[in-house]
């Protein structure tokens, strides 16, 4: 358990700067994600605290310890690999064995350490495969369980499920989180998965170019997206050009092309955009009510349990609306549709 | 992610700009023992080759003296130019009996396809001094095979010279071109073929516009590593070549004439030949390294079973090859176990003594082997474990000038080696010539860029994030390397080790230049006897070489489950 402080630290390779005068600070006991596109820097700042990575700027503290420069293998971290990393020449309980033995515990306290940490990965039968025998999920459980019975500080987490199939993927996230909930332990996740972040995390720092673009919890994350990237990201969300916009009460009037809609009032931005989610959308066959605006139907995706159009605004950009199976109105390409948007829909900076 | 994905985008001015952070890494230390050694073994004497072929007899200034008499003096040119013939013309050779037997053998099934297997097997136990003898035996002009043709009406040509070295040459190197072309023909993408006929290409055309293309490349590298073989090779051209002067034969005639004179001329003509390989080198890394496609990882294309007169026909082509390629053991085991007296072979008749006097009056030359191969194999096993991962992992600068350095043997022959050897340790500080030292160095040099290179294919695949799980669960970087990388290395090391073991064991051209009297070793014995006409004698050294070299491979593959032959 322990408190990780990131201060003002940068990295750069040569011009490019993978993290740019970064500051973040996570609780004992959170689940934290580090959520972006591949580039953002979430896994070079993850390395950074396993000791990997050196920055070149700033400092990091482990409770109140600076660890900037300790070397990595004194840093008491527990690491996920993506590949997960097992030792190929060695049993899944010689690979949970690993770091305890490093740390001198005796053959009896070994024993009975990773019989428990691998009854709780529910492994407890497997003791004696080597890791060419596991499949992807059991391998996986191995990697948590090797990270874990060394009881580290904190739990590093790089894009573990990225390997896995998806239906494995789902399984696994209750499990990492199971498991991080009974450790309680500080754990820190990458991933550019945004289901992923938002079902597991406590708290997700959303990365970009380097920097952090938004630290919210998921819940706010996905309800007041404060920039384009932050909206699109998570959740896709449409993004309609704003061409005026002015406060009445508490309602926000946005002109946007082909008419005029009210949302909420925040406090606008100056060049503010308007961030729509597919499900925040609704079509109707008539415009008679006010806050209608008219569209294009494209096309129509079905996906099961729910349908998307792709409809096309009077400006001819596009906009994505999400329909539940049940209400699928199956409009044809060409329908004239027209669109009401939802109060929770939000300006966001561009 | 950028900071891990890319690392080519980043590693030039990474390089520069973490030079200080680097002088923190614990693998620097390594890295600059790895240099020192290759400096004092190959960098500093092939410097002093150089400085030495570049000063007056007399003065001892800098002179161009020595390459003006080399192109002034028609000897000289001769061996060059025959260097270069006889490399241009066993490698087209090697490539034509190479090539389209790992065409056949990658493409169809036959009966006796498996006796194939044996050939790469050939290579390694068959040592080209070996070979040259036997072949002398059987076509020599007091050759089995001569005596027999004669007494049926058909005269062969004189087998020294030209038609000697040229025919022991590619029937001593054809499987390298065999083993390279099978491997590249097994890379090939299945489908690429197939896409070739689904678009209408008749099989010929396929193989012509697609097939062939793609194999080009390591066609062309495969007929370079050859070329280098024929300039590197000793043995064939001292033991077959009669008057026919080469680069290498040459170099070690104007060694032994210079004894104890001014070096000048050895170290030109050593200098040429470095030259003369290190621009095949050079020509090889640029244009063939460049020119390699990248392949889909795909399915092999299915080999075709052959059925009737076909069938048969490639069983006996097959056959053919691997009796010529054994032929030379079979008549070295015979030679060791014929009666003679002197230099007069007395077939049909049969003896021991000649392997007695071989294992229990002169067992010296059995023992130096042992030794000096020991020595280097596990030195260079030790080294090539150590650089090989630097090489393979670690980004250091130090380790970006050892990446040049280890593979800088390659364009040294073994003659060449050991006169730059000589000539750096026979004064100054350290000196090592006429010791058993030098001899095993010279070992080391040689074999130790191929050890590096399997050990290196091993690496590859280790992916980098066990060694920091290791690291982030505790243990420092240089004990991970030992605890988690070794372990994983282990097959690959060892080997490579036994590879270093029975390729030193066989190894000729720089020890020949290198030992003194009571240091020779096999092969320098059985060249000796050769050459003052005792095949019988000569024969026993080669069945006991064969016998140490086969022992140790049987071993190998039987219990460790090695596949030596997959990195070659």
């Amino acid at each position: 358990m322990a408190r990780i402080t990131i201060e003002n630290v940068t990295k750069r390779y040569g011009d490019a700067t993978i993290i740019d005068k970064l500051s973040l600070s996570i609780e004992h006991g959170e689940f934290f994600t580090l959520l972006g596109p591949s580039g953002c820097g979430k896994t070079t700042l993850l390395r950074m605290i396993a000791g990997f990575i050196i920055p070149e700027e700033g400092r990091l503290l482990l409770d109140d310890e600076d660890i900037t420069r300790l070397p990595p293998h004194k840093r008491e971290t527990g690491m996920v690999f993506q590949d997960y990393a097992l030792f190929p020449d060695k049993t899944v309980f010689d690979n949970v064995a690993y770091g305890l033995r490093v740390r001198r515990f005796t053959s009896k306290q070994i024993q009975e350490k990773v019989s428990q940490m691998l009854e709780r990965v529910g492994l407890g039968h497997l003791p004696t495969r080597y890791p060419g025998e596991l499949s992807g999920g059991q391998r996986q459980r191995v990697a948590l369980a090797r990270a874990l019975v060394i009881e580290p500080r904190v739990l590093l987490m790089d894009e573990p499920l990225s390997n896995l199939d998806a239906k494995l993927r789902i399984q696994m996230r209750d499990v990492i989180r199971q498991l991080q909930q009974e450790s309680r332990i500080t754990a820190i996740f990458v991933t550019h998965d945004q289901e992923e972040a938002l079902s597991m995390s406590d708290r997700i720092a959303l990365l970009r170019q380097g920097t952090i673009d938004q630290l919210d919890t998921p819940e706010g994350l996905y309800a007041r997206p404060g920039t384009s990237y932050a909206a699109d990201f998570i959740g896709a969300a449409n993004l309609v050009k704003v061409l005026a916009q002015e406060t009445r009460g508490d309602s926000l009037l946005i002109d946007i092309p082909g008419g005029r809609i009210s949302i909420a009032a925040p406090t606008p931005g100056p060049d503010a955009c308007l961030a729509a989610r597919p499900e925040h959308i609704a079509m109707h066959d008539d415009g008679e009510q006010p806050d209608r605006i008219p569209a294009q139907v494209v096309f129509r995706r079905y996906l099961g349990f729910k349908a998307t159009y792709a409809l096309q605004l009077a400006d001819g950009s596009g906009v994505n609306v999400d329909v539940p199976a049940s209400d699928d109105p199956s409009y044809l390409p060409g329908a004239q549709v027209f669109l009401s948007f939802s109060r929770a829909c939000r300006l966001v900076a561009t | 992610m950028t900071a891990h994905a890319s690392p080519h985008a980043r590693r030039k001015p990474e390089i520069w700009s973490s030079l200080f952070s680097q002088s923190r890494s614990p693998w620097l230390l390594p890295s600059v023992f790895c240099l020192l050694v290759l400096l004092a073994l190959v960098v500093w004497p092939l410097f002093a080759l150089f400085h030495q072929s570049a000063l007056d007899p007399q003065t001892g200034h800098f002179s161009m003296e020595g390459f003006r008499q080399f192109f002034g003096t028609p000897r000289y040119t001769t061996a060059f130019s025959n260097t270069v013939i006889l490399g241009i013309a066993s490698t087209l050779g090697t490539l034509l009996l190479g090539a389209p037997l790992a065409y056949v053998v990658a493409r169809y099934d036959f009966p006796g396809k498996t006796l194939v297997a044996l050939l790469p097997l050939a290579t390694i136990i068959l040592p080209d001094i070996v070979v040259s003898q036997a072949w002398l035996m059987l076509l020599g002009n007091n050759g089995i095979a001569r005596h027999a043709l004669e007494s049926v009406g058909i005269d062969l040509p004189s087998f020294y010279g030209w038609f000697g070295m040229i025919y022991t040459l590619i029937l001593n190197d054809y499987t390298y071109v065999y083993i390279g072309m099978l491997a590249a023909l097994k890379a090939i993408d299945g489908s690429i073929e197939e896409a070739a006929v689904n678009l209408g290409a008749s099989n010929f055309r396929r193989a012509l516009t697609v097939t062939f293309p793609v194999l080009a490349p390591a066609l062309l590298l495969n007929a370079m590593i050859v070329f280098t073989l024929a300039v590197d090779n000793f043995s064939i051209p001292m033991i077959l070549g009669g008057r026919i002067d080469v680069l290498s034969s040459l170099t070690y005639t104007t060694f032994l004439s210079e004894m104890g004179g001014s070096p000048i001329m050895q170290s030109v003509l050593a200098v040429v030949s470095v030259v003369l390989v290190g621009c095949v080198l050079f020509v090889q890394k640029r244009v063939v390294e460049r020119k390699t496609y990248q392949m889909y990882q795909g399915r092999a294309p299915q080999a075709i079973k052959t059925r009737g007169l076909s069938s048969v026909l490639l069983t006996g082509w097959a056959v053919l090859f691997v009796a010529f390629s054994m032929i030379p053991a079979v008549i070295v085991i015979i030679g060791a176990f014929t009666k003679a007296r002197g230099p007069v072979m007395r077939y049909g008749t049969w003896t021991l003594e000649n392997m007695e006097r071989a294992l229990r009056t002169a067992p010296e030359p059995i023992i130096n082997s042992l030794l000096l191969a020991s020595v280097a194999a596990i030195a260079g096993t030790c080294f090539a474990t150590v650089a090989s991962y630097l090489i393979v992992k670690k980004r250091i600068w130090t380790v970006s000038v050892l990446d040049y350095v280890v593979m800088l043997p390659l364009a040294i022959s073994g003659t060449v080696l050991g006169i730059a050897l000589i000539q750096t340790y026979n004064s100054g500080m350290i000196i090592l010539t006429g010791t058993w030292v030098i001899m095993a160095a010279a070992l080391f040099v040689r074999k130790v860029p191929f050890s590096i290179r399997s050990a290196s294919a091993s690496l590859y695949s280790i992916p980098d994030s066990i060694e920091e799980a290791s690291i982030n669960l505790g243990v420092s970087p240089i004990a991970s390397f030992f605890k988690v990388v070794l372990p994983v290395m282990k097959p690959a090391i060892l080997g490579a080790a036994i590879l270093m073991w029975v390729t030193s064991l066989a190894e000729i051209s720089a020890t020949i230049v290198l030992y003194y009297g009571g240091m020779e070793t096999m092969p320098i014995q059985m060249f000796r006897q050769i050459d003052a006409g005792y095949l019988a004698r000569a024969s026993a050294y080669g069945v006991i070489l064969m016998i140490v070299i086969i022992v140790p491979i049987y071993l190998a593959v039987r219990f460790l489950k090695l596949d030596l032959f997959s990195s070659r």
